[in-house]
């Protein structure tokens, strides 16, 4: 089957380490293509929290994810993982999500995270909110785990509201913040700022804007990828 | 911290039943299995007709319709909003859906599977009663032995309802004891406490003498904080040895034994010792219906009332003693007893006051004897709360020359009791049906003339009229003229069989709304209303079918509406079930009326629904359902369709 989306498979790496291995294999046992309809797509919506914004000097401190298909959530079929960090660049992000620098409680190794990670998501499609920064960060610690870039096909909540908005170009700058989308769309916002949580309302906010675009009959997944506005 | 996702959910289902009847742990094991899952509107959830699904839903966000569809129509049966449980049959009777479930708007539920949901059932029977309560009607017998009634409003034991008034000397009734042998599981122990509705059991040898007890207290403190499994011998819980004593001790002998021993039950036997047969059991709450707050001492102090002030000032404690008894959930069977024996010995008193007064006047006795009738509420014996006085009085035949002075003594007499009543706090009929009234003041042949006339003459006002004045009930006088009048009127019905047909369609105008959505009541049709008023929608329905049904019966005497269901129940045993869920229902509807009575200081009428919780809007919505069954037994039996 021609997978007209897919980035070119990188050459096999015979010293890649196994955890990249298998997903490389998962990647291409999916079978997803343009004209697969949106019941029958795997989404992982996924959330991490960082250090910071830094793609280059700030690290992961938390993972989560949950996996939509055919407008279902199951709570048992979800990541949720606390990665312990010795370096800490920016003091300032604590407050924010709560996990302090060098707490160990519940944590792994940051490529015990990456390898978790990639096992969830397998060859689904991978949908955040402002997706390019939690890629980046992603990518940039499965590099230092040894594997490549990631490979799924990524959407972006927040280009997807924005299709999904009657007049996107009338809107106020904030609109398709997580947070505002949340109210307008009724959601909601209990643990905002811990991956999980954030994981999930941004799950609620996916399954929101999948009816309304398929009320205009974006219905595929080609035609939830394509312009205007392509996330990545 | 982990399990964040799980926890949100767990959040959710814990506010509503009967989630929230569940442990933390068990619930939050539950909350790890949920699918979310989102519909659109109008988006089937499932097909009535469909085969049993895995899940129960609940509704985390909008609404869902369940519809009953026949070949041409659907009907709508249900609105669940946020919070609400629904598709719930999988999980109860191995059947197809019954009902089809829609979408009303975009909707989020979070669907259960049923399996391992099954096991916290049977260790939480609870939460199967909520479960088969909150269903349908006609679902398998499986969970249906329960009273539905009982769980939520806890209807105290039946037992209680014979307790005289009289200041209780001597314990001559206690429950039949609720026994088993030292062998049985804790968990067995606790279906059969259930099953009696029982807060304790006491644990017998062979020869029936006692060797432990075990309390619902035993069961918070060692079973249920994990201490003790379900599965251990009720022997390694209980307490022994038992606290005995002779049936023939007093209240206070009871009372004294509790407080010493710090219990709350006493077992009695045949002897007082544990070497004796079980015979009874007390509980404390047992005494506290005994005793009251002491009915009988208000009524003595009625009865010894000089000034109608004073009479006010008991009512008003009486009210404390109703507030009590319905906070305690004591049964209503109970409650409406005791209020009823307060309220006429009141009315007594008013009467007996009056005629003082009008003999201190020097106002001459026309000699003819008369009965006072209460009517409404008061009549059937079921008025809580204080509200509009409904009477009517009857005075012998008399010679024609002695009619007007009859009369005229019996209105003025009637004028002062009214006046009396209204002082102390019943007050006066807006549509004068009061034996002050000259309509309503007569004697037995224009009594007899007058049902002659509404029976033969069925017009609206006439039957509006019959569903007030047949339910009188005489309070003083002579009683062979309340009689004569109840004899007649089943002899005029005897011709005029047609008449039950007119009071038929009376009662059938007012179907209860179907159920409460977000903060409206909805209307069979679809609408929506601000405003619930229990007495028109709910109660006056019940009260209207148990009249019809027992005048064609000709039943007599019986005037209360749970007690007319009872009855019913025993005359028609293929309608038992029915009448013993109206029966269940009216006494919910009187419970909620009287708590939203002393709630607002007013009658209790009317309820805004968002003065509700989740919990009281399911009972009373379940009361819904055997109006509506009725309504439609009465419909048949009497041929309603065909005048209409």
């Amino acid at each position: 089957m021609f997978r007209w989306f897919k980035k070119k498979p990188p050459p096999p790496d015979p010293n890649a380490p196994a955890f990249w291995k298998a997903y490389l294999e998962s990647m291409a046992a999916t079978a997803y293509d343009k004209k697969t309809p949106i019941e029958e797509i795997g989404f992982v919506v996924f959330d991490t929290e960082t250090t910071g914004l830094d793609v280059q000097e700030d690290q992961i401190l938390s993972i989560g994810a949950v996996r939509v298909k055919n407008w279902q959530i199951s709570v048992e079929d979800r990541l949720e993982c606390y990665i312990h960090q010795e370096y800490y660049p920016d003091g300032k992000t604590v407050a924010v999500h709560g996990i302090l620098p060098g707490e160990k409680r519940h944590s792994i190794a940051e490529s015990e995270g990456v390898r978790r990670f990639l096992e969830f998501v397998g060859g689904d499609v991978l949908v955040a909110h402002h997706a390019a920064f939690d890629v980046a960060m992603l990518n940039a610690a499965i590099h230092a785990a040894g594997g490549g870039k990631l490979q799924n096909t990524v959407l972006d909540t927040g280009v997807l509201a924005r299709r999904a908005a009657r007049n996107p170009q009338l809107a106020r700058p904030g609109t398709f913040g997580l947070d505002h989308l949340c109210d307008t769309y009724r959601i909601p916002q209990s643990d905002r700022h811990t991956a999980p949580g954030d994981a999930f309302i941004t799950a609620l906010l996916l399954l929101k804007l999948l009816h309304r675009l398929q009320k205009r009959g974006v219905d595929t997944l080609g035609a939830l990828r394509s312009a205007p506005g392509m996330g990545l | 911290m982990e399990n964040i996702i799980p926890r949100r959910i767990y959040d959710f289902l814990k506010a509503y039943p009967p989630f929230s009847l569940l442990p933390d742990d068990l619930l939050l094991k539950v909350s790890q299995r949920v699918l979310v899952q989102y519909y659109q509107p109008r988006q089937e959830i499932f097909h009535q007709g469909d085969q049993p699904g895995t899940h129960i839903f609940i509704v985390r966000e909008g609404a869902v319709q369940l519809y009953r569809e026949t070949e041409s129509e659907a009907f709508l049966v249900e609105q669940c909003d946020e919070g609400d449980v629904f598709g719930i049959r999988p999980m109860l009777a191995e059947e197809t859906y019954a009902l089809t479930a829609r979408a009303a708007e975009e909707t989020l539920l979070y669907a259960i599977n049923i399996e391992g949901f099954r096991e916290v059932m049977e260790a939480h029977p609870q939460v199967a009663f909520y479960l088969a309560s909150n269903y349908a009607a006609g679902v398998g017998q499986k969970y249906k032995t329960a009273n539905p009634s009982q769980l939520f409003l806890d209807r105290s034991d039946r037992t209680t309802d014979n307790f005289a008034l009289m200041e209780v000397q001597s314990l001559e009734r206690s429950k039949l004891p609720v026994t088993c042998p030292p062998e049985t599981t804790i968990q067995e122990a606790a279906l059969i406490m259930s099953a009696e509705e029982v807060g304790s059991i006491i644990v017998v040898n062979p020869s029936g003498q006692p060797v432990g007890i075990m309390t619902d207290k035993d069961l918070r403190h060692k079973v249920a904080t994990g201490k003790m499994e379900l599965t251990a011998s009720i022997s390694d819980i209980m307490s022994s040895p038992v606290i005995t004593m002779p049936p023939t001790v007093t209240v206070a002998d009871v009372q004294m034994e509790m407080v010493k021993n710090r219990i709350n039950h006493i077992c009695l036997t045949e002897d007082g010792t544990t070497d004796s047969r079980v015979v009874g059991a007390l509980s404390e709450h047992d005494l506290m219906v005994m005793q009251g707050n002491n009915p009988a001492i208000l009524i003595r102090e009625i009865r010894r009332c000089k000034a109608v002030e004073a009479l006010r000032d008991i009512r008003d404690r009486a009210e404390q003693l109703l507030k009590k008894y319905i906070f305690q959930e004591v049964s209503i069977a109970f409650i409406s007893t005791v209020m009823t024996e307060i309220n006429d010995e009141i009315i007594v008193r008013c009467i007996e006051l009056a005629e003082a007064d009008l003999a201190s006047e020097g106002q001459q006795h026309p000699g003819a004897k008369y009965c006072w009738l209460a009517l409404g509420s008061e009549g059937r014996g079921e008025q809580l709360l204080r509200t509009d006085q409904d009477n009517a009085l009857v005075f012998e035949d008399v010679p024609e020359d002695a009619y007007e002075r009859t009369k005229n003594y019996y209105l003025d007499f009637a004028g002062r009791v009214t006046h009396l009543l209204n002082e102390v706090g019943f007050e006066y009929c807006p549509a004068d049906m009061m034996a002050s009234n000259p309509s309503w003041c007569l004697s037995l042949s224009e009594w007899k003339q007058q049902f002659s006339t509404w029976i033969h003459k069925p017009e609206p006002k006439a039957v509006m009229f019959c569903t007030i004045f047949f339910d009188f009930r005489p309070i003083h006088g002579d009683r062979s003229l309340s009689s004569a009048l109840t004899t007649h009127i089943f002899e005029a019905l005897d011709d005029q069989e047609i008449f039950l047909v007119y009071l038929g369609k009376n009662a059938l105008q007012n179907p209860p709304p179907l159920t409460f959505f977000r903060n409206f009541v909805v209307e069979s049709s679809g609408a929506h209303k601000d405003e619930f008023d229990i007495k028109a929608r709910a109660m006056m329905p019940l009260a209207d079918a148990a009249r019809l049904l027992v005048l064609h019966a000709r039943v007599g005497m019986i005037n209360n509406t749970f007690r007319r269901f009872e009855r019913l129940a025993e005359l028609e045993p293929q309608n038992r079930e029915l009448y013993e869920q109206a029966a269940d229902a009216y006494e919910i509807l009187m419970r909620y009326r009287a708590l939203q009575g002393l709630k607002k200081q007013n009658s209790g009428r009317y309820f805004n629904p968002s003065d509700l919780t989740k919990m009281e809007r399911i009972n009373l919505r379940n009361c819904f359902r055997p109006i509506k069954e009725l309504q439609s037994l009465l419909n048949t039996r009497f041929r309603l369709a065909l005048l209409s």
